[in-house]
């Protein structure tokens, strides 16, 4: 049964191999360019206040070269790689079999169907899961210096393309597609349900999912109108909302609003004397206007210490789907399949 | 006499529709067996049902003295339209054989593959669909089943094919001794390598035997118009036709049928197969369809 995986497995497999290899290939030899342009902007070794500075420098040096092209390709690869496997890896794996009518002849040789499917489930995941450790692994190590610089790595977008959690959705999305090739039946409409399973899945996770799993942290303070904030009013109604950008380098802001003493958010009606068009005062009148307003910042947030913990708890989700949904797999097509 | 396969009230039904109904029957091990049948009478289904690829919805099937699963070493099948994997080689279907087959014979299965020249290196999709069945054939045979079922296989193939096919057939039953059972709707293919036969109409056997017994127990009577109430005993009317003048019937009986008033043929299978399923037409709501999805 392993050599049939392997033979029926090895075009996709050396083909999505040969794309991550280009990839490796481009971070190997971009290394050497971003520890050297750590080392010469002095991020490398910095020492308190001066990091700050040392990192923006670090960063804008990056900006030249090579290498933040292929740090965005890194991060776009492995967004992209889950789809990519479930549909040219999981769902032709069953629905081309029942298309074609070849499962008829591979059932009657002397190997169950459980069999059958649970070596493959295994060949894919674990190929899924190779893959894209390796890239991300890689590319986590690779981007150490730039996350350090950006503290940008609890960023949703970045999140997802860092440490074990990319394992998740590419074993996942694996499982996804041979269950729905399982379902369907048919190739290209499993092909496309995946497509959009494995998409929304990627959508609804840092939205819906992560949140609900970080367990954010939340603080209230009194705001205080010293650093940068956004003013939005509408003229006719008086309707305003503040908007401040809590500063918490490093952390998950999942939601940051101006309340009222009462709690509720606030939204005005504004001193229309005070602010908007056709106040005299300008904006230091308003600003002073809106510090009687006794408001406060309600911030929601991940700290960035909790990367690890928040990574793991992900993973570990995104595991126990791709367990459930290949036991479901494999009970069907023992139990229901034709 | 053991049994190859046994079927008791099986039934496969697809959501309303039933693709096989309260079938019952006993087929004897040892015997090439033709299971021959109109289009949509059952036979593919029961054969799935056989190998393990079906669950019966009701009912009890056992194969070899044991419910079947997919899987079993026992047990062969060659599909319809005999599937092969295209994008692997005739050699790569050969290797899959090995490796998924404890009891594989590759002598065998090269010895076959030279006899029927296929070209180890080709690709089985750029196969002719006869060169395609043997490939299967190959498969399944090289196996080693104590039973191979075959559904079908020459359906699709020229006369020239057809016959290579069941040449290739007859020798492997020759040398290996297995029990075959083989569906077809054509009687002529049959005729050529199955010593037993079951006709298989709308899920019910309207006769099953020896081919040679039912050579010899069948006669068609030609004679005055009459009616044919009472032929004797120790005879069944299978089929009837009248004109004005003249009856023609097609009898079972196991004695000879010595009467100067009849004139008394000698019937070939396909005539004897023909009888059974135009005799049974009068059960028309009950035909089904083909078990295909």
């Amino acid at each position: 049964m392993i050599w049939m995986t392997w033979r029926q497995f090895r075009t996709p497999a050396l083909a999505t191999g040969a794309l991550l290899l280009v990839l490796l290939g481009g971070l190997a030899l971009t290394w050497s360019e971003v520890t050297e342009l750590a080392t010469q902007t002095g991020y490398t070794g910095c020492q308190g206040d001066a990091c700050r500075a040392a990192g923006e420098a670090f960063l804008q040096a990056l900006q030249r070269g090579w290498a933040s092209e292929f740090h965005i390709a890194a991060i776009g690869a492995l967004y992209l790689l889950p789809a990519l496997v479930g549909i040219f890896w999981g769902a032709p794996l069953v629905a081309r079999e029942l298309e074609s009518g070849t499962y008829r002849m591979v059932f009657s040789q002397s190997v169950s169907r459980g069999r059958w499917l649970l070596v493959k489930l295994a060949a894919g995941c674990g190929a899924a899961a190779l893959g894209a450790g390796l890239l991300s692994l890689v590319l986590t190590e690779w981007a150490q210096p730039i996350d350090g610089a950006s503290a940008d790595r609890m960023n949703p977008l970045v999140f997802a393309a860092r440490g074990i959690v990319p394992i998740g959705y590419a074993t996942l999305a694996f499982v996804v597609g041979v269950a729905t090739g399982l379902l369907l039946r048919r190739t290209l409409a499993a092909m496309a349900v995946t497509l959009l399973v494995v998409i929304s899945l990627q959508i609804a996770a840092p939205f819906v999912v992560r949140p609900w799993l970080a367990q954010p942290v939340t603080t209230v303070s009194p705001l205080q109108f010293d650093g940068d904030y956004g003013i939005s009013m509408s003229p006719d109604t008086g309707r305003m909302t503040v908007h401040f950008e809590p500063d918490r380098r490093g952390d998950w802001i999942v939601s940051s609003t101006t309340i009222t003493s009462t709690g509720a958010e606030f939204n005005g009606p504004a001193d229309m004397t005070q602010c908007g068009p056709r106040a005299s005062g300008g904006r230091e009148a308003c600003q002073s206007w809106l510090g009687k307003q006794n408001l406060s910042l309600k911030v929601s947030y991940v700290p960035g210490s909790k990367f690890w913990d928040l990574q793991w708890r992900e993973f570990g989700v995104l595991f126990a789907l791709t367990v459930a949904l290949s036991l479901f797999s494999l009970w069907w097509v023992r139990r229901r399949l034709v | 006499m053991t049994s190859a396969l046994i079927a008791d009230a099986l039934t496969k039904r697809y959501g309303r529709r039933s693709a096989l109904k309260d079938c019952t029957l006993d087929i004897p091990a040892g015997h090439v067996v033709g299971l021959v049948g109109p289009n949509g009478a059952g036979k593919s289904t029961l054969l799935q049902l056989a190998c393990g690829l079906l669950d019966p919805t009701a009912g009890r099937i056992e194969v070899l003295g044991a419910r079947p699963v997919s899987g079993s070493p026992r047990v062969g099948f060659v599909a319809q339209d005999t599937p092969v994997y295209a994008g692997l080689t005739v050699a790569d279907h050969l290797r899959m054989g090995a490796h998924l087959n404890p009891s594989w014979d590759a002598v065998l299965a090269e010895r076959r593959i030279a006899q029927v020249g296929l070209d180890p290196a080709q690709k089985a999709g750029k196969l002719s669909g006869g060169q395609r069945a043997q490939l299967a054939l190959t498969v399944a045979a090289a196996k080693r089943p104590h039973l191979l079922l075959l559904d079908e296989p020459v359906a699709a193939l020229d006369p020239l094919a057809r016959r290579n096919f069941l040449q290739g057939l007859m020798e492997l039953t020759a040398e290996q001794g297995m029990s075959i059972v083989m569906s077809s709707h054509l009687v002529a293919d049959l005729e050529r390598v199955c010593d037993h036969l079951i006709v298989l109409v709308a899920s019910r056997v309207r006769v099953a035997g020896d081919v040679d017994d039912l050579l010899a127990t069948h006669h068609r009577l030609v004679g005055r118009r009459r009616d044919t109430a009472d032929l004797g005993a120790g005879r069944a009317l299978v089929e009837q036709s009248h004109t004005e003048v003249q009856s023609t019937l097609v009898v079972r009986s196991t004695a000879p049928i010595v009467d100067p008033s009849w004139q008394v043929d000698r019937l070939d299978l396909e005539d004897i197969v023909l009888a059974y399923m135009s005799g049974a037409t009068g059960d028309g709501p009950d035909r089904v369809l083909e078990g295909q999805r």
